[in-house]
């Protein structure tokens, strides 16, 4: 457990040091520079191994980079390891996304910017190479098997109907077009997998052999598994291709150990000189080697977590995993022994943090993506088997750094519960409410180990999870699987209210349910929209099935992959997601997610009060407004806007979303899901997803407009209409249970007001307490901007939620005079509010 | 049964007593603090106020109003305070949500039940409910009830008083009551009755049977540049409280977050020119309330 004397210790640290700062802001000055040498390097490998099988072919063409593609070391940073020349190289391979890259050009070219969220630059000549590169991938596209197979069974309009159009159903790999020749380049095929303390402990070396041994063995004795026979040589080849990958990420870090002393023999500043030499000597040892100290587990976690972003740069989620874990042992001796302050310590993470940030993908410079999210959580405290705490003197210096260092990822987790020492969760909020966004945030550790023990996992395994995504989390020998497809309720709901004719275009989506208009009570509407629901859940079902399927035959084994899980496959051959882990059924026990559940209750509150029970409006009358998008009818859009919503501990709506909430749940999990029989988690995303669902959906009886964005999150109210303040919102979502749901955010608004003092922040620790104790899962406290302050001072109306407590005294942030809406303002920008 | 006339409730009060709890707002106050930042709460019965940030000048209450109280001025709408009979017909056809009838007649029943959906954050945290307004003890009757039926669940009671009620409306209260958080806003009669136009006797006197009764005390004293916080103005109530037996004062900086209140009730700010007292001052204070032995914090 943390002590108060560590808190103390941690908090007189400089993390911002003048090296940080000056990287810092060499790191912000950079202008996202989009390289073209990777996916060069990708494309002549893939080439020249053409003939091979698949595995391997995909490991020298991720190997081939590893060994040529540039690097470089910044001045001043101590931990190294650069995906790109550049301090904000935009990574991309263009086989994995020809279409795009196409587009980014395109785009480059009228514009010279790549999007409204991140201008990114190419060199002209550099343009035309990628152009070339990706026409390439566009002209080698093979049969679209998938398609046509969704075709064949689910019919010719599938796609049209149901996603391009109606997103109706919504995901990244949920596209008609096809992507690239490696079908579902978002990575359907290799889930989310971070480095694990097991592998940074081993090295590449011990595991290279432990693979070398395996093929020995194979070729000595034979299987020994009751393989087919195409199983057999499809192991030897798997394994051959993590040998062959070991080998190549070996050889980049050793690449950025002479590329250090390189630089070392020309440096005339003694002490860099040194520096220089020490990363060297770093680069040399890890990670093929066991660290032998702190900074060479630093350097060792950068590099692994280096490799799985450049294996696949699309793929948003690979997580840092229990850092604190991790890194402790390493620590901990370094201190004892006198080699290492903390002060050294936490600059070394402060270096380590700021490289994390130092890439770029087609997604952060997508308009679509929420900018810069590239989700690497770092998951820290939480328990072990044995139900001790295993938060440690990390933990706290990754929150400080996440503090002083106030940059956008990666994401702290905090596996929060009851047995942690007070002080450390109020040391925690001080750090959130400082940061100002939502980080660090905070999961429930329990509840995360009970749904692994509710699916038959042993204990030992089950405590050992860590986040990712956004956000769901994973056993740390499982993995999970990537990109969930996601029903879009809000869409399925106007489909309901419309008889399942999209509004948009007139055809017939959905089931015949009847027109709500001749509705006589609310269970008919809900009965409509259950069944809808249950329809395009079978479709989707089918949908994924078919889709996964395919994919899983024509795509390769990632290598690198196969290392991280090495343990399980160098025995089986095969990652998670084949069956080859140790719980073979945890990795894709998760097909299928949901967005809007709160606009469906929401607009269904709205029908009860003003159509069913006060009779103020017809349902003709309502879905023909909606049918306008409430234009001329502003006067009942207010009406629904103030009839009763989710989040404020009232029962008339409340009791409406958790019918919604129950029923949509057990439609889900009513059948099986398709790879393992079992019955599946399901997942409630957050994330952008809801922005994209909105596109596809009209005004909905909530009082949303049109094609604007639904409702972000799983129990977090329509934003702005919580106005009973935090207790009822919590009270509101814990109503729900998210057991068998592998993500539910829950996202509150507090203003800095709330967190200034040490009594306060107990005091906000007790939402915590109640909400985990109610069984919440994810709870991140957002802190209130300058921005969002700005925003009401323009659009009151939205932001009725802004409370300022003052004892004695209680008031409406937009009650206030403007003059003293600016003041709060100001002093919320200088971190005094 | 008994009903209060209730202006807010409001939960998550982290100011208003110890933990975290739910504050009940009572209309009606016999003082006039120049300073009030709850000018809604002053008069006992239920009283319209408009929000002009909500307001979209589209002038349907204008043709609702049935006294004709309603104009458009150059700052948006202006309610006539002399016509207007708050009947509430403006409030219920506004589309906008810009006109709200503030302060309801509501059963102890009532109150109670939204007090207790917070039952879990008062056990965990040390909380409780708080009375406070307007003054609660204009109330009495509703507020013993109320406290009376906490305490019978178990849920930790807070009065939060001005000090001026009747001595039979404190002993009511205080039978139930775990903590009073009691105001002393000037220990002179006529600076009192400058402040707030009534004199001081009967908080002082009411102050003694408060310290009698044994229940926790609080001293909250608002500080007030320039009418109660020159070191000897503190001296005297630094004395008071000590003199008196108690140890705990709160200060209470003054600040401006009413004003915004006073336009949607049409009414004038008496104050516009005071300032929030600077951190020095406020130091000065609980420097000196130190001096007399008192337990002094600053409440921001
Ligand atoms: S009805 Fe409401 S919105 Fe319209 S003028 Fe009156 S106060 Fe303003
Ligand atoms: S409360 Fe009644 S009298 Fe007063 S302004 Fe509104 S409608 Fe007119």
């Amino acid at each position: 457990m943390i002590t108060h004397e560590q808190i103390e210790a941690v908090k007189k640290l400089r993390v911002l040091t003048e090296r940080l700062q000056n990287l810092k802001e060499k790191w912000e000055k950079a202008q996202p520079t989009v390289c073209v040498e990777p996916s060069q390097l990708f494309t002549k490998a893939w080439q020249e191994a053409e003939g091979d099988p698949i595995d391997v072919r995909w490991a020298k063409a991720y190997a081939l980079r590893l060994e040529e593609q540039p690097i470089a070391i910044r001045d001043g940073e101590l931990v190294v390891g650069s995906f790109t020349s550049q301090p904000k190289g935009v990574y991309v391979i263009a086989a994995l996304a020809p279409y795009r890259v196409l587009d980014m050009l395109g785009k480059f070219q009228i514009e010279r910017r790549l999007s409204a969220t991140s201008t990114a630059t190419i060199d002209e000549r550099d343009a035309e190479l990628l152009r070339e590169d990706a026409q390439y991938w566009v002209d080698y596209m093979p049969p679209d098997y998938i398609g046509k197979a969704l075709r064949e069974e689910l019919g010719e309009d599938h796609f049209e109907l149901m996603q391009d159009r109606a997103l109706v159903f919504e995901g990244p790999f949920l596209k008609a077009e096809r992507q690239s020749a490696f079908q579902d380049m978002l990575s359907a095929w290799t889930g989310s997998p971070h480095p694990r303390v097991n592998v940074i402990n081993t090295g590449l070396k011990r595991i290279q052999e432990l693979a070398e041994a395996e093929m020995e063995d194979i070729m000595d004795k034979g299987v020994r598994l009751s393989h087919k026979s195409s199983d057999a040589y499809r192991k030897y080849v798997f394994l051959k291709a993590m040998v062959l990958t070991c080998k190549a990420l070996i050889t980049f870090a050793e690449r950025h150990a002479e590329l250090a002393r390189k630089i070392a023999e020309k440096e005339t500043d003694s002490s860099r000189r040194e520096e220089l030499l020490q990363i060297a000597e770093c680069c040399e040892w890890v990670p093929a080697n066991p660290p032998r100290n702190f900074r060479e587990a630093l350097q060792s976690l950068r590099f692994m977590h280096m490799a799985l972003r450049m294996e696949q740069p699309g793929r948003p989620e690979n997580a840092m995993g229990r850092v604190d874990l991790i890194l402790y042992p390493y620590y901990i001796r370094d201190l004892q022994e006198g080699k290492i302050t903390r002060q050294e310590a936490a600059e070394l993470l402060g270096c380590f943090w700021l490289k994390t940030a130092e890439i770029e993908t087609l997604e952060t410079i997508a308009e679509w993506f929420a900018p810069g999210a590239l989700l690497p959580n770092c998951t820290i405290c939480g328990r072990d088997k044995d139900g001790k705490d295993v938060s440690n003197e990390i933990s706290l210096l990754v929150l400080e750094v996440l503090r002083q260092l106030k940059i956008a990822e990666p994401g702290v987790y905090i596996r929060y519960h009851d047995g942690m020492n007070p002080e450390f969760i109020r040391y925690a909020l001080e750090c959130n409410r400082d940061y100002g966004g939502g980080n660090p945030a905070f999961v429930n550790d329990g509840l995360g180990t009970d749904r692994f023990l509710d699916r038959g996992v042993a204990m030992e395994d089950a405590v050992d999870w860590c986040t990712s995504g956004c956000l769901g989390y994973h056993a740390d020998c499982a993995d999970h699987e990537f990109g969930v497809a996601h029903l879009n309720l809000t869409k399925i709901f106007e489909l309901t209210l419309h008889n399942g004719i999209d509004p948009k275009t007139g055809r017939q989506l959905g089931l015949q349910t009847g027109d709500p208009a001749t509705f006589t009570a609310l269970e008919e509407l809900y009965d409509a929209f259950f069944k809808q629901l249950d329809y395009f859940t079978e479709k989707l079902r089918a949908d994924y099935f078919i889709r996964r399927s395919i994919d899983l035959e024509h795509s390769p084994q990632s290598a690198l992959v196969g290392i991280l899980h090495f343990e399980d496959a160098i025995r089986t051959g095969l990652l998670p997601q084949r069956g080859g882990s140790k719980y073979p059924a945890l990795f894709s026990m998760e097909w299928v997610g949901d967005r809007g559940v709160t606009d469906v209750s929401d607009s269904l509150a709205a029908i009860k009060q003003l159509v069913f029970d006060e009779k103020q409006v017809t349902m003709a009358e309502l879905i023909e407004a909606l049918n306008a998008d409430w234009d001329g009818r502003e006067e009942l859009r207010q009406k629904c806007l103030q009839a009763p919503k989710y989040g404020n501990d009232d029962d008339y709506a409340d009791s409406i979303f958790v019918h919604v909430w129950n029923k949509t749940q057990e439609i889900l999990q009513k059948r099986p899901d398709p790879f393992t029989g079992l019955k599946p988690f399901t997942f409630k995303g957050a994330a952008a997803g809801h922005i994209i669902h909105g596109r596809a959906v009209g005004a909905t009886p909530n009082g949303r407009m049109a094609y604007t964005p639904i409702n972000d999150g799983a129990t977090s109210p329509m934003p702005g209409m919580d106005v009973n303040g935090p207790t009822a919102n919590i009270n509101s979502a814990n109503k729900v249970s998210v057991r068998e749901l592998r993500g539910a955010t829950h996202n509150m608004k507090l203003s800095k007001q709330v967190l200034n003092t040490a009594e306060k922040l107990d005091k906000a620790a007790v939402l915590i307490k109640t909400f985990m104790a109610g069984g919440g899962w994810h709870l991140q406290f957002n802190i209130v901007s300058s921005e969002e302050l700005v925003e009401a001072r323009q659009q009151p109306e939205k932001h009725r939620n802004l409370i300022v407590r003052v004892g004695g005294y209680s008031a409406y942030f937009v009650d206030l005079p403007l003059q003293l809406q600016d003041e709060i303002i100001a002093r919320t920008m200088h971190g005094m509010a | 049964m008994i009903t209060g006339k209730i202006f807010n409730i409001q939960r998550y009060s982290i100011d208003d007593g110890p933990g975290i709890r739910t504050t009940v707002f009572l209309k009606g106050c016999p003082l006039r603090c120049k300073w009030c930042s709850n000018p809604e709460s002053q008069n006992a019965w239920p009283e319209i106020v408009h929000r002009d940030s909500f307001c979209h000048r589209c002038g349907t209450c204008i043709t609702a109003c049935p006294e004709k109280a309603i104009v458009l001025g150059d700052k948006g709408i202006e309610i006539d305070r002399h016509l207007c009979t708050n009947c509430g017909r403006c409030a219920e056809v506004c589309p906008y949500n810009a006109l709200e009838m503030v302060g309801q007649e509501m059963l102890v029943d009532d109150v109670l039940s939204e007090v207790r959906r917070d039952a879990e954050y008062y056990r965990v945290s040390g909380g409780g409910v708080t009375a406070s307004g307007g003054e609660p003890l204009s109330q009495a009757d509703f507020v013993a009830e109320l406290f009376a039926r906490c305490g019978e669940e178990g849920i930790h009671t807070c009065l939060d008083t001005s000090g001026y009620a009747s001595p039979g409306a404190f002993k009511k209260v205080l039978a139930y009551t775990n903590i009073v958080f009691f105001d002393i806003k000037h220990t002179d009669p006529e600076r009192h009755e400058e402040m707030t136009k009534h004199q001081n006797g009967v908080i002082l006197d009411n102050l003694q049977i408060v310290v009698k009764s044994g229940v926790d005390v609080i001293i909250r004293i608002p500080v007030l540049s320039g009418l109660n916080s020159t070191v000897e103005e503190m001296a005297d109530t630094a004395k008071l409280i000590r003199d008196s037996g108690l140890n705990k004062v709160h200060l209470l900086p003054y600040h401006k977050y009413g004003v915004g209140k006073y336009e949607m009730l049409d009414r004038e700010y008496p104050l516009e020119d005071l300032v929030p007292p600077a951190p020095e001052e406020l130091e000065a204070i609980v420097r000196m309330m130190n001096k007399y032995s008192l337990d002094c914090e600053v409440r921001i």
